[in-house]
């Protein structure tokens, strides 16, 4: 199984400066024989009207996996992208892993004050803690110093 | 379950919860104080007036709603139907509107914290806050808070909000008609009569829910179905409770007790409660619904108000940095915060009956451009309009409600009706001298009337057409290469129909790969001039999808000459005159297009403008089958015939070519100077084993009799202008429509000389 790790990669981008970052982070480990699967996952609310319009965060999911599309645009890594739908971020992202036949999931955790996670939950966390896929947290490119 | 099916996650009940949650508030807690000090007990009826005129309007929603079931709701529906002008009104309307409405639901719940938790009121020598106002701006404060971090929990509760709600106000009935005496409804005094229009002015605030369900109409499972149901069922239902409330309320206690009460309700409920011996429970309960009443409108009303302002900014009517989505939180955070500092103000300016006026009238102008709307799109009738739900008895129920809504207004005060005046103009006069360089997008109303330029009086034409959008830019370009610039050799080949693309393809992958250049294969979409570019934006996954399919046909063709290829998609109104256009935007180097009848789109007026003044090098084949094995190149000298050898060449080396080059003698020519000639010139353009043929006929017969035997004809476009003339269908060399074999021509990029330029300039 050695060197299998990295074959089929899901990797979550929260917004397009994030897309970016991630993008930057994981191109160092790429090759022409890794897939990757990006996505942005458009949190529903599950039968209530969203914090934002869902025309309104298809459009900025677009604008951030397409970043990254460009950003692999001429890199022989064999990208994907997608936008998911899910009430859960986390569990989202891991479905569809399982869908995509993936051998790990790749994030960049995003650095969070204590009243953001308070509010917006902890998904750094989760995200490794509540998958039974290997899960890989990307360092950070800009090195530790960033905001 | 597909993505859209994920996407959509409101059910019927959901939906129905969002119309009757905004509309069970303010109206039925904050209301009836004022509305019954002037109407007394005639209020009941003042509130199935109104919710009779917000049906009319609920019906004409429904049926938008269903045929666009769009982010933004009645602005979108307006913009659409009756053009960005009264977009810009709708637009504002609809966001200024629900910010007053907010505020006065955030006075109202000011006034129930008042009730047990009374504050001093602060005097800030140019303003003083009653105890009211402080605690709606810190109940406002908190809500936009809430919406602007977003916590998606707040949606769910607001389901449970609701079904409370509906729990005390069921008890409330209940109670009040233990309590009834029909009598004390009467007697009912002159006065009340006069004022029972404009109190239903008044209390049209509490109908204005039923428009966020249309503003959250994207996010609706089978809108078809459930929009209307949402919006005509939350509209007649809370008509009926109000009418009820009102009557038994007044029926149970004294109108004395209820007029002029902000708080009236509490107080009802006490009295009501007094022969159980459970006053204040009552009392604490109802206060208890007040709050949650006042907070979910609010709160219902903010989220509403950043869809709108997603909708107007998409449409360009204010900037889409309003728009921004917060990196962490999700949400439209600018927005929020806007319209979070709108409902303070108005909340520190305004009392509860000039908030609640403000609210309505705004509305009011909104729902009899809504039914105007519906009119526009029944009769222009575009062939996209579906709606699943029709409007009854069309066209009376629209027209009735346009006229309904207006008369309203006629019943609000004189500064009332002066300051929506100067709210329309105002919103008119933002469109003109700001919108209306920005917006591309044209109203169906305008698509009609210039449609039907011929049929309708000047004057109504030449009105549309001043207030039309300026279409600042003519072309979207959806995607440009990461790189358009750089030094590398560019092939740009236009794509238009998938039969000869593939052989433009093979021809421009011959160049490409021998220069080791790239394509750049653009599929140019033309989109019919009453269609806005970015409409056509908007249909753009059907557009993708043949685009697609044609560009990835492109890509494999590529591939087989391992020449990279960039796709790119251009949405257009002059096709032809894009690919011009396109050129120059993507710097190629050369062009190659395919010409046959219409291939391009009609070409339009610039022809000689635009061919004069070619951009790069331009090869056109005219097509009967692309095959390169027998190539005749005709040749009398000059730069254009250069080009035509510089092809030859690289499909000679790709293809392995046989070349026959062709000198017709000249009248001022030996044979022998012909021959020279000819040999001369294979020699300085690499072509000196070609066969050589020099015939003392005439060019045309010349030419016809050599390309006999010949697979590819190309020809130097020996005259300036010879594209021009050969797009304008005005060919001067009959003998490119003679010979069976596909005809390359070749003209070289021209630059304007200064006088050429400038006498365009002065032209």
């Amino acid at each position: 199984m050695t060197g299998d790790l990295l074959q089929r990669v899901v990797l979550p981008v929260a917004s397009d400066e994030d897309a970016e970052a991630t993008a930057r982070a994981v191109e160092p480990y790429l090759n022409d024989e890794i897939a990757l699967s990006v996505v942005h996952v458009v949190e529903k609310a599950g039968g209530a009207p969203d914090k934002a319009g869902v025309e309104q965060r298809e459009e900025y999911a677009e604008a951030a996996l397409s970043l990254v599309e460009d950003y692999f645009a001429g890199h022989p890594v064999d990208v994907e992208t997608e936008i998911l739908y899910g009430t859960d971020v986390v569990e989202t992202v891991v479905d569809h892993a399982h869908s995509f036949d993936a051998t790990a999931i790749a994030f960049l955790p995003r650095e969070a004050g204590v009243l953001t996670r308070l509010l917006t939950g902890q998904t750094t966390v989760s995200m490794v803690t509540d998958t039974d896929l290997p899960v890989i947290v990307l360092p950070d490119p800009d090195g530790n110093d960033d905001e | 379950m597909s993505d859209e099916e994920l996407a959509k996650d409101l059910g019927p009940l959901a939906a129905l919860t969002i119309g009757i949650g905004t509309m069970i508030g303010a109206g039925i807690f904050v209301l009836p104080g004022p509305a019954v000090e002037r109407a007394g007990s005639l209020v009941g009826a003042a509130f199935v007036i109104g919710g009779l005129v917000a049906i009319l309007t609920a019906f004409a929603v429904a049926e938008l709603g269903t045929a666009m079931p769009k982010s933004g709701g009645m602005y979108y529906y307006i913009n659409h139907s009756l053009g960005p002008l009264f977009g810009s009104i709708a637009g504002w309307g609809n966001w200024l509107g629900l910010a007053f409405a907010s505020a006065f639901y955030m006075v109202g719940f000011g006034a129930y914290v008042s009730e047990f938790l009374a504050l001093p009121t602060i005097d800030l020598f140019v303003i003083t806050f009653e105890s009211a106002q402080v605690w709606g701006l810190l109940g406002a404060a908190l809500f936009v808070t809430v919406n602007y971090v977003g916590a998606k929990e707040t949606g769910r509760l607001q389901n449970i909000i609701v079904i409370s709600l509906l729990g005390i106000l069921t008890l409330f009935t209940v109670v009040g008609i233990w309590n009834a005496d029909l009598g004390s409804l009467t007697p009912i005094e002159a006065e009340w009569y006069n004022e029972l229009l404009p109190v239903t002015a008044i209390v049209f605030v509490s109908y204005l829910g039923f428009g966020q369900i249309a503003s959250v109409g994207e996010e609706i499972k089978n809108p078809g179905r459930n929009l209307p149901l949402a919006i005509i069922g939350s509209v007649v239902f809370v008509t009926i409770l109000y009418g009820l409330l009102m009557v038994v309320m007044l029926a149970a206690v004294e109108v004395e007790l209820v007029a002029g009460n902000e708080t009236a309700a509490v107080d009802a409920m006490q009295v009501m409660m007094e022969p159980f011996g459970l006053a204040s429970v009552g009392g604490a309960i109802v206060l208890f619904g007040a709050l949650l009443a006042t907070a979910s409108s609010a709160n219902a009303s903010i989220l509403a108000s950043s869809r709108i302002n997603f909708a107007m900014g998409r449409d360009r009517i204010v900037t889409e940095e309003l728009n921004a989505i917060h990196e962490r939180f999700s949400t439209p955070y600018r927005s929020i915060a806007l319209t979070g500092a709108l409902i303070l103000g108005f909340i520190a300016y305004g009392d509860v009956e000039m908030l609640a006026t403000a609210g309505s009238v705004l509305h009011l102008i909104i729902f009899a451009l809504i039914n105007a709307g519906l009119i526009v799109m029944r009769e222009a009738n575009p062939p996209e309009y579906q709606p699943d739900f029709r409007v009854p008895l069309y066209p009376i129920t629209p027209i009735v409600g346009a006229i309904a809504s207006i008369a309203l207004i006629r019943f609000m005060s004189g500064t009332v009706i002066a300051l929506s005046i100067g709210f329309v103009v105002g919103a008119a006069l933002w469109y003109l001298l700001y919108a209306r360089k920005h917006v591309t997008k044209q109203g169906i109303l305008g698509q009609y009337v210039q449609g039907r330029a011929d049929e309708l009086p000047d004057a109504a034409v030449d009105a549309v057409d001043s207030v039309e959008p300026d279409h600042a830019n003519p072309t979207g370009v959806k995607t440009a290469g990461p790189d358009v610039t750089g030094d590398e050799f560019r092939v740009m080949v236009p794509l238009a129909n998938p039969r000869t693309e593939e052989e433009l393809l093979t021809l421009a992958g011959a160049i490409a790969k021998q220069r080791g250049g790239t394509i750049h294969a653009v599929h140019i979409v033309q989109v019919p001039d009453q269609t806005p570019l970015d409409r056509g934006a908007a249909q753009i996954d059907r557009i993708d999808a043949e685009s697609e399919k044609l560009l990835a046909r492109a890509r494999e063709n590529a591939e087989t000459f391992g020449a990279p290829l960039e796709t790119h998609t251009i949405l257009s109104h002059r096709s032809f005159e894009e690919i011009f256009d396109a050129a120059r935007t993507f710097e190629a180097d050369q062009v190659v297009m395919g010409w046959g009848p219409h291939a391009h789109g009609r070409v339009e007026s610039r022809v000689d403008e635009l061919t004069h003044n070619l951009p790069c090098d331009f090869l056109v084949l005219k097509d009967r089958g692309f095959d390169p094995s027998r190539i005749l190149l005709p040749t009398a000298g000059g730069p254009d015939s250069v080009l035509g050898a510089d092809v030859v060449r690289l499909l000679k080396s790709e293809f392995d070519s046989e070349v026959t080059l062709l000198h017709a003698v000249g009248e001022d020519e030996t044979e022998a100077e012909a021959e020279a000639f000819l040999e001369e010139w294979a020699a300085e353009n690499g072509l000196e084993d070609a066969e050589r043929v020099v015939d003392d006929r005439s060019v045309d017969t010349s030419i016809a009799a050599a390309a006999e035997d010949a697979t590819l004809l190309v020809i130097g476009a020996t005259e300036r202008g010879l594209l021009s003339r050969l797009l304008d269908e005005a060919l001067v060399m009959s003998v490119l429509d003679d010979v069976e074999c596909s005809v390359l021509l070749a003209e070289k990029q021209r630059k304007r000389s200064l006088r050429e330029r400038l006498t365009g300039l002065t032209r």
